[in-house]
């Protein structure tokens, strides 16, 4: 462990974070919503705080290692997080208490999306902005995130990825060539919310609203600068926009680096994860569709068939877009879509859940344990593709799956303690785990209502799934701050 | 798959089984409460069937395959539940249809104890003691039948062993012989439901309520001669002796049968397994005790714990005798309980669950996992009691852990489609699959209001869980049925 340079890096990043605190100011210049001194006040602040941080340590210029980096990206989430909240507190044009200002500001960066402001379309626009640029933001540290820091650890299987990621990870170092991947991942991402912005616009937003959304739909965020979300909108065109950038957005980058790099498309399907992902999507829609035509269910937005895809979409890829409510849907519906959201998108996405791979294996693993039960004597390999997983990764992934189990069951048990009803905990603790965003019952439309010990259970619970569980956790064992 | 061979061993299941309408027609007799005829029929009918199916293959002494012992076993619950269910359809007092009846039948041979009666209290006493003995016969089944019967068919033990409790505790074989075996479990079986009733008498009940009541209890079943359950009696002494049987109950009768044999009871503190489920009691008893008095800090201290441990103690071993209502207590606390039905007692008991040695294993290796992470490259076998567990136990306890959950997801959300919300369809869920009998909300006291598919759901529920849910998997596996 070496707390000194972890130290120097957090100050480094929250001087860089500070400058995130420039493109709104801009905005709020462009638009004179008086917001401008909020924002260049909470850059100075944050840049200060860096600065003091980073200051007495400038000179540790040591190799990070394995532990550092679960450190820092257990500090980034929860630092910057926090930091994050500082212009809604400057701010006079919502009054968020602190706990709402931090829910609020760590919901965007983990791009959960879990929302608790009232009347967001009489906000300024610069806070509105904001909001969305912070899960754009948040959206480049999961890919860094993703491609660095998972595979390293080895958290829940993540190495299974490591051979076929572009760029070697197999250093134990935190080495410049990861940097490398990172930019070219980050190269794709920006195109992707070019397209998405442009693509809005074409099908009727305003240029702000399109950028607005396209951030908040490729990082699958799904905060929106309207109470209905994407609703307010009322356009099927907007709405077949934000469902393909979200399937793309929840596929995973690397296919996406091959695809730009090698100018070819064909190794979408020929990826599992891909296949079993789209899959899903295409039967959870029809599945939901079918169930709200036999129901005979009626919104006021004709067929259900278009919410019924929205939805299924939304949801499973965690972004957590609402364009009705589909928490009043009948039957199994609701629990079903919020229990889609453990599924998840695709590992190296920007989505939350267990992800998609976890599933395949987890499956195949199950089906070899049944047929081992029919012929006890008999060797299976379970297999990814056409290569063996090896053992340890198995077991990490059996690790990560019950881990995850566990840690679901004792939140929902403690938001329970602290008052929420039976569905709203539930809802609640599986949106934020999943980094999904909207629950049922009380969080249905937005998280306002819960009392203020819930909001730092249902943050920690962002956090430990965007950090995929045990990148937090293992913070919290005494071996890892053994020399 | 040799089906003659099956027909056959059914046959002798069904000629086994129909003296067990003889005890009835007895009390019938004695109390001339008129609910003599079905008892009798039913027991004309099912041994007439079993001797043709019996009869044509009565020669067939082919040794039973691995394969065919997962239908064999299914069967016996499936065949006997359907048999069993007769003289409730046919009777005049309680009249069910015939869904109700199979519900009744299969809770009760599956020791669940959930009921589709209400006026217990009112029924013809042939029938009251038909349930109760139905929950002996069946902890008899869940324990024993398996090692007694089909030996004596000629099948190697070792086979049905695995397909009755895919488990860790294939070691924990009494003695060499089966037979032997077979004699020292049901006598343990007899003297622990000797000495149940024995103190029931003593403590009280009726000769009628004290015999009754101790099949539930040891087979940890939890029907009632009673609505009001256990309640009804009013008295501390009952409730005590209801605990300490049903935690006999939820032991593994290897482990009786051992103190025994030894006259040393320390042997149950020496068992891992044993010690952690009198842990797990012992620490939700305090907690849900110390909710309760948070609650309501007028109450009776030693009233509060005394419920708060009969509670739990009920729920944990899969019982389900009442007390008072846990799904009217506060807060989390019914969650809390679902939860802990959830692991259930111990493995090698009559009770339902997962089974604390599996719960136990699956901390363990999540434990390892983040172990792991911080330390990549060192081996650290699980063991429990000082053993190491091997990678294949392992696994097959990860399949078990999976597939019981997506089971449990899967009739959560087929329980929503068949009418009952969320709350309802989660705790039914855990009422069946795991063999409890009470759930929350409105399938806390029977589930007389549940619409007829959802009590289908809860039939295959209380079967899938009886049968360890693999046997069933595994019947899905097409070499099963290969010749």
């Amino acid at each position: 462990m070496n707390l000194l340079a972890v130290q120097r890096v957090l100050g480094l990043l929250l001087m860089v974070f500070s400058l995130a605190m420039l493109p709104p100011a801009a905005v709020s210049w462009l638009y004179s919503d008086g917001e401008f001194d909020t924002f260049l006040k909470g850059f100075v602040v944050v840049f200060a705080i860096g600065g003091l941080v980073w200051f007495p340590v400038r000179r540790r210029h040591r190799d990070l290692r394995r532990r550092d980096g679960a450190l820092i990206v257990a500090l980034f989430w929860s630092v910057l997080g926090t930091a994050g909240a500082v212009p809604l507190l400057l701010t006079s044009s919502t009054s968020l208490p602190v706990t709402d200002a931090v829910f609020v500001s760590v919901a965007a960066l983990t791009t959960t999306g879990a929302d608790l402001i009232v009347g967001l379309d009489v906000l300024p626009e610069s806070i509105l902005f904001y909001r969305q640029w912070l899960q754009w933001l948040g959206g480049m540290g999961i890919i860094v995130l993703a491609v660095a820091i998972l595979p390293l650890l080895g958290v829940g299987g993540m190495q299974l990825y490591r051979a076929e990621t572009p760029g070697p990870t197999k250093d134990t170092k935190l080495t410049p060539r990861i940097t490398e991947t990172a930019k070219t991942l980050w190269t794709i991402y920006l195109l992707f919310t070019v397209a998405c912005a442009i693509a809005y616009r074409i099908a009727g937003m305003g240029w702000f609203d399109a950028v607005s959304h396209s951030f908040s739909t490729v990082s699958l965020g799904g905060l929106s600068t309207h109470d209905l979300g994407i609703g307010y909108f009322d356009s099927a065109g907007i709405e077949i926009v934000t469902v393909v950038f979200m399937i793309l957005g929840g596929a995973n980058f690397a296919l996406h680096f091959q695809a730009f790099h090698r100018g070819t498309l064909k190794h979408y399907w020929r990826d599992t994860e891909f296949r079993t992902y789209v899959l899903l999507l295409f039967w959870l829609a029809v599945f939901v569709s079918v169930y709200l035509l036999v129901a005979d269910y009626q919104d006021d937005r004709g067929t259900p068939i278009r919410s019924a895809v929205f939805h299924a979409v939304s949801i499973m890829t965690t972004t957590g877009f609402v364009s009705g409510n589909f928490s009043d849907w009948p039957g199994m519906l609701p629990v079903l879509l919020i229990l889609s959201s453990f599924v998840g998108a695709c590992a190296y996405s920007t989505g939350g859940g267990m992800k998609v791979i976890r599933w395949v294996l987890l499956t195949k693993q199950g089906v070899r344990e049944v047929r081992r039960l029919v012929h006890p004597r008999a060797q299976f390999a379970a297999k990814m593709g056409s290569r063996a997983v090896p053992e340890k990764v198995v077991s990490a992934v059996w690790g990560f799956f019950s881990v995850y189990v566990v840690v679901f069951a004792v939140l929902m048990i403690v938001t329970m303690a602290l008052g929420l009803d039976h569905v709203t905990a539930f809802s609640a603790v599986a949106a934020c785990l999943n980094n999904l965003g909207p629950g049922l019952g009380d969080v249905a439309t937005n998280y306002a209502s819960i009392p203020a010990a819930t909001k730092w259970v249902l943050m920690l619970a962002m956090l430990l799934g965007r950090l995929e569980i045990f990148t937090l956790l293992i913070l919290f064992t005494p071996a890892f701050w053994k020399k | 798959m040799r089906f003659g061979l099956i027909q056959r061993i059914v046959g002798i299941f069904l000629m086994a089984f129909s003296p067990a309408m003889l005890p009835p027609v007895a009390v019938a007799l004695i109390y001339g409460d008129g609910a003599l005829e079905p008892f009798l029929y039913t027991f004309i009918g099912t041994l007439a069937a079993g001797i043709l199916l019996w009869l044509p293959r009565r020669r067939d002494h082919r040794e039973l395959r691995v394969r065919e012992g997962f239908l064999v076993v299914t069967l016996f619950w499936v065949v006997l539940g359907g048999v069993s269910s007769l003289p409730l359809h046919f009777s005049a007092a309680p009249h069910l249809s015939f869904t109700d009846a199979i519900f009744e039948a299969v809770s009760g041979l599956t020791t669940t104890g959930a009921t589709v009666i209400t006026g217990i209290d009112e029924l013809p006493h042939a029938i009251l003691w038909y349930r109760q003995q139905l929950h002996w016969i069946g902890g008899l089944g869940v324990a024993v039948i398996a090692l007694a019967i089909l030996p004596v068919l000629g099948v190697g033990g070792m086979q049905i062993y695995r397909a009755e409790a895919s488990g860790p505790s294939k070691q924990d074989k009494l003695t060499p012989r089966l037979e032997e075996t077979v004699r020292a479990f049901l006598r343990v079986y007899l003297l622990l439901t000797a000495a149940c009733a024995v103190s029931y008498w003593a403590a009280g009940m009726t000769v009628f309520d004290a015999l009754g009541h101790s099949f539930a209890t040891v087979s940890t079943g939890g029907f009632s001669t009673h609505d009001a359950s256990i309640a009804w009696f009013q008295s501390d002494a009952i409730e005590i002796i209801a605990m300490i049987f049903m935690i006999a109950g939820g032991i593994s009768f290897a482990l009786h049968f051992q103190v025994v044999k030894s006259l040393d009871p320390r042997v149950y503190w020496r068992h891992p397994e044993t010690r952690t489920f009198l842990l797990v009691v012992l620490i939700v008893s305090l907690i849900a005790c110390a909710y309760l008095l948070m609650h309501n800090p007028q109450a009776n201290v030693a009233d509060r714990l005394m419920n708060a441990a009969f509670q739990t103690v009920s729920v944990m071993t899969s019982t389900g005798f009442a007390t008072e209502s846990f799904a009217d207590w506060p807060g989390f606390l019914p969650v809390l309980l679902i939860f802990v039905s959830i692991m259930g007692a111990c493995a090698g008991s009559t009770s339902g669950g997962m089974k604390t040695v599996r719960i136990m294993m699956v901390y363990k290796q999540g434990m390892r996992e983040i172990q792991r992470i911080v330390h990549p490259n060192a081996v650290a076998p699980v063991k429990l009691g000082g053993r190491v567990v091997s990678d294949r136990v392992m696994e097959a306890i990860w399949g078990f852990f999976a597939a019981y959950l997506l089971i449990y997801v899967l009739l959560m959300l087929l329980f929503m489609g068949a009418g009952l919300d969320q709350v309802e369809a989660f705790s039914a869920v855990a009422a069946t699959l795991n063999n409890l009998g009470p759930g929350l909300g409105e399938v806390y006291a029977n589930f007389t209001s549940v619409s007829d598919p959802a009590k289908w759901v809860g039939i295959v529920g209380m079967l899938v869980g009886r049968l360890e849910i693999l046997t069933v998997l595994a019947l899905l596996v097409p070499d099963v049925w290969r010749h």
